[in-house]
C-alpha cells in the first residue's frame, strides 16, 4: 500500500542492539544505527504492518501500530474507495 | 560515473533473491556439486524477505495412496488450467510433491508431524490435502545453504542483467545503503525476485517486478501476462483476506448469491465470485457480507508452529479490534508471474534461469489462472521449491561447460546511468505519483478481473499516464531510487498485463470478459508471448501443443 499513516513505537531504552528487527523488514523500513547500535525506523510511510520486527523483538521494544483507514480498496464504489 | 563507488564480483552462479525460491536453487547447486561458487544477492535480507515466512505457511499435499498425479492432472485441466496448462510439467510438479516435503524437512524446515512419525495432514478435498510449515522456512534455509558454503550480498538490488552475444553474462546492481555499484559476472544467473503485485496487499507488498523487468529489458520473452490479476476477498476494514469466503456470500437483500456463479463446490476463489459482487453493488444490493456457517477455526491446535505463532496472533488482535462485523469486498492482489521458461526453467535467454513466483504462469504449468496460489492452495512455496531443485541441474550443467563470459563495458556504463538516473534528475515527480496512477488501473475488479474492452482502454489510458511521469521520477535517496525501479516495473507489468488482457477476445479460467464470456477453444488455445523488440513492446501468440498431452479439449 502507498500513502498509509502506519506508526512505529520504539522504545530505545530496553534495545540490545541484536539486529533482528533490521534484517526482518522485508521492505527497508528500518535501517541501522551504527553508532548507536539501534534500529532507525526511516520510512515508516512504507511499513506494510506485517509484524515481523515486533514479533522478533525479544526485548519487546517495538509497537506497529497500522491504521488501516489509510490504506485504500480502491474500488469504484464510494465507500471503497 | 562511479560518484558511489563500484565493485566487481564474480561466481559460478549468480543468484537473484533470497526467498524460498533462490535459496533451494542456491542448496541443490551445493549437493549437485559443493565446489561450485554460488552468490546470492538480495535486495532486503535474504531468508527474511520475500512471502514464504509472511504467508499462511501450509504446503499443498497428495496422498499417492490415494490418487495418482495423472489423475490430479487431469482434474486440474478440466477445472483449473483449463488446456492452456503444461500437462508435462504439471505432472513432474505432482509426482515431486512427496520428496520436496522430505527434501524441506532435510533442509531444516519444520514440518508438524504426528506421534507415529506422519506429515500431520489436513484433507482439503478428494485429491488434495494440505500440511503446515512453520514461518521460518527461508532462515532456516539460509542457514542450510551458508554451512554449504553459499555467498550472501544483502541489501543490494539487481536492476538490470548483462549478455555477452545472445547468452547471459551477469547483471548490475546497487546497494540501497549506499549506492555502491556492483556489477556481477557469472556463468548462470537464476532469478527468483517473486511476483508482481504492484504494492496494493500489504503481505504482498514485497513483489514489485523489478526482476521481471529487468529479464525483460534483457530481451527475455514473457508468457501469460494477461494472467496477473489475482483477487481475493477481504473484510473491508482490516483488509484481512478470508480464504474460502466466496461460499458464503449475501447482499443486502439476504440473498445467498454465491448461488448465482457456483453450482458445487470448488477449489478456491474464482474470478465469477468477484463479478457477482461487482454486480450485486452495481445494483445497489450491497455491501456484502459473508456468513460463514464455520469460521475456518484456527489449526493451531493441530500444528505446532511456534516461530509463526506470534505474528498471526499479533495480526488477528489487530484485524479483531477493527472488523466489526463480515462486510467484505474484493482487493486486487495481482501475482503476475510471466518470464518465459522451459522445463528446465531456462529462460529464451541461455544460461538465464527464472523460478518461483517470477516465472510461474511463464512456466504454463498452472495455466489459465494467475499463480500463486492459482486456485491450489499451498502451491506457491512448492512450486517455488519444484523450480529451484529443477533448475539446479541444468544451472550447474551451464556453468561447468561455460567458461566466464565477457562483459561489456559500454553494456555497464548504460546500465549505471539508467539506474542513477532518478538521483541525478535535478526535479521532477515521485516514484509514488507514478504507482498511484498504476494502481487507478489495476486495482478496479471492473477493470482488471471483470473485464471488457472498454475497461482494458480505460486502464491503459492510466498506465500511460504513468508512463509518461515515469520518464521524470526524482528519487531523494537510494530507498526512493529503488521505488522509481519499482514504479518503473510495475508500468511494464500493467502495460503487458492489459494489452495482452485486450487481445484474448473469450474468457477461460480465471480470465473473465464480460463482452466475451465464452471459452473459445478455436481460436484461444494459444498463450500470448511478449518480448521487447528495439523500444516496442512486442507481441504474438503460440498455440498450445496440446496434441502432445493425453488430456485433449474440444475443439
Ligand atoms: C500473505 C501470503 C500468504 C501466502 N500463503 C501461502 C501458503 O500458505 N502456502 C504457499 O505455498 N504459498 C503461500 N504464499 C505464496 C508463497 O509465499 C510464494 O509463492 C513463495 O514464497 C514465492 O517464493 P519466491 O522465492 O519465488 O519469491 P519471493 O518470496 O517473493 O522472494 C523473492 C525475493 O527476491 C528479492 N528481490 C526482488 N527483486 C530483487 C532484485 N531486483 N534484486 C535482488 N533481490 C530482489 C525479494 O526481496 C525477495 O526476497 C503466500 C503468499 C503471501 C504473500
Ligand atoms: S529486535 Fe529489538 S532488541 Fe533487537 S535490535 Fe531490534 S529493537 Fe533492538
Ligand atoms: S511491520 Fe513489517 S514492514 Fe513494517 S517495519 Fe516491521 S518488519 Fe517492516
Amino acid at each position: 500500500m502507498i500513502d498509509t499513516k502506519h506508526q512505529i513505537i520504539f522504545n530505545a531504552e530496553d534495545c540490545v542492539g541484536c539486529k533482528l528487527c533490521y534484517k526482518a523488514c522485508f521492505v527497508d523500513v528500518i535501517r541501522w544505527d551504527e553508532e548507536k547500535n539501534q534500529p532507525v525506523f526511516k520510512y515508516v510511510e512504507d511499513c506494510e504492518h506485517c509484524f515481523w520486527c515486533e514479533a522478533l523483538c525479544k526485548k519487546k521494544c517495538i509497537k506497529v501500530i497500522p491504521d488501516f483507514a489509510s490504506e485504500k480498496l480502491l474500488q469504484t464504489f464510494d465507500r471503497y474507495l | 560515473m562511479d560518484m558511489y563507488g563500484h565493485e566487481n564480483l564474480r561466481a559460478d552462479i549468480l543468484i537473484i533473491g533470497g526467498g524460498v525460491a533462490g535459496l533451494t536453487a542456491a542448496i541443490s547447486l551445493k549437493e549437485i556439486n559443493p565446489e561450485l561458487d554460488v552468490l546470492i544477492v538480495e535486495k532486503q535480507t535474504a531468508g527474511y524477505s520475500g512471502k514464504a515466512c509472511r504467508g499462511g505457511g501450509v504446503l499443498q499435499y497428495f496422498d499417492f495412496d490415494k490418487i495418482t498425479p495423472e489423475q490430479f492432472v487431469e482434474y486440474h485441466v478440466h477445472n483449473i488450467g483449463c488446456h492452456l496448462g503444461d500437462q508435462e510439467l504439471l505432472l513432474k510438479y505432482v509426482s515431486m510433491n512427496n520428496h520436496m516435503l522430505d527434501k524441506l524437512v532435510e533442509w531444516g524446515a519444520k514440518l508438524p508431524k504426528r506421534a507415529d512419525g506422519s506429515y500431520a495432514v489436513i484433507p482439503t478435498g478428494p485429491m488434495t490435502g494440505i500440511i503446515g510449515v512453520d514461518l521460518d522456512i527461508t532462515i532456516r534455509l539460509r542457514r542450510t545453504a551458508e554451512k554449504m558454503g553459499v555467498r550472501f550480498l544483502d541489501k543490494v538490488t539487481v536492476s538490470d542483467l548483462l549478455t555477452a552475444g545472445d547468452k547471459i553474462a551477469g547483471a548490475t546492481g546497487y546497494s540501497i545503503l549506499d549506492g555502491t555499484f556492483y556489477t556481477f559476472n557469472a556463468k548462470s544467473v537464476i532469478l527468483a525476485t517473486g511476483s508482481q503485485n504492484y504494492r496494493i496487499g500489504p503481505m504482498w507488498g514485497s513483489g514489485r517486478g523489478d526482476g521481471i523487468a529487468a529479464a525483460y529489458r534483457a530481451g527475455a520473452e514473457m508468457r501469460n501476462p494477461e494472467f496477473g490479476n489475482f483477487a481475493q476477498l477481504v473484510r473491508v476494514r482490516s483488509h484481512r483476506e478470508v480464504v474460502y469466503g466466496e461460499n458464503y456470500m449475501y447482499n443486502q437483500l439476504d440473498e445467498h448469491i454465491t448461488k448465482n456463479f457456483r453450482s458445487g463446490p470448488e477449489p478456491d476463489i474464482s474470478s465469477t465470485a468477484i463479478a457477482e459482487w461487482f454486480m450485486q453493488m452495481s445494483m445497489a444490493r450491497g455491501p456484502i457480507i459473508l456468513k460463514p456457517e464455520n469460521h475456518g477455526g484456527s489449526l493451531e491446535s493441530m500444528w505446532d508452529r511456534p516461530f509463526g505463532s506470534p505474528f498471526w496472533k499479533l495480526n488477528e488482535e489487530w484485524a479483531d479490534k477493527v472488523d466489526e462485523d463480515w462486510e467484505v469486498c474484493p482487493m486486487f492482489i495481482g501475482e503476475q508471474s510471466p518470464v518465459k521458461v522451459d522445463h528446465s526453467m531456462q529462460t529464451t535467454i541461455p544460461g538465464l534461469y527464472a523460478i518461483g513466483d517470477a516465472s510461474y504462469c511463464g512456466s504454463a504449468a498452472p495455466g489459465a489462472v494467475p499463480a500463486p496460489p492459482g486456485r491450489n492452495r499451498g502451491s506457491g512455496i512448492l512450486n517455488a521449491v519444484f523450480a529451484g531443485i529443477v533448475c539446479a541441474q541444468s544451472a550447474a550443467e551451464n556453468a561447468n561447460n561455460n567458461s566466464l563470459p565477457p562483459i561489456d563495458k559500454t553494456q555497464v556504463e548504460d546500465c549505471m546511468t539508467r539506474a542513477y538516473a532518478p538521483l541525478l534528475r535535478e526535479s521532477g515527480c515521485d516514484a509514488k505519483d507514478v504507482i498511484r496512477y498504476i494502481q487507478k488501473a489495476v486495482g478496479p475488479m471492473e477493470r482488471s478481473v471483470y473485464m471488457s474492452d472498454h475497461r482494458i482502454v480505460t486502464a491503459l489510458r492510466y498506465v500511460e499516464k504513468a508512463k509518461e511521469l515515469a520518464g521524470s521520477m526524482k528519487a531523494s535517496d537510494f530507498h526512493d531510487l529503488l521505488a522509481c525501479h519499482e514504479a518503473n516495473a510495475m508500468v511494464l507489468s500493467a502495460e503487458m498485463q492489459f494489452r495482452a488482457a485486450a487481445m484474448r477476445t473469450e474468457s477461460r479460467g480465471w480470465f473473465l470478459r464480460e463482452d466475451y464470456p465464452e471459452m473459445d477453444n478455436k481460436n484461444w488455445l494459444k498463450w500470448i508471448i511478449v518480448k521487447k523488440e528495439g523500444d516496442t513492446m512486442k507481441f504474438s501468440t503460440e498455440a498450445v501443443p496440446y496434441d502432445k498431452w493425453p488430456i485433449k479439449p474440444n475443439v
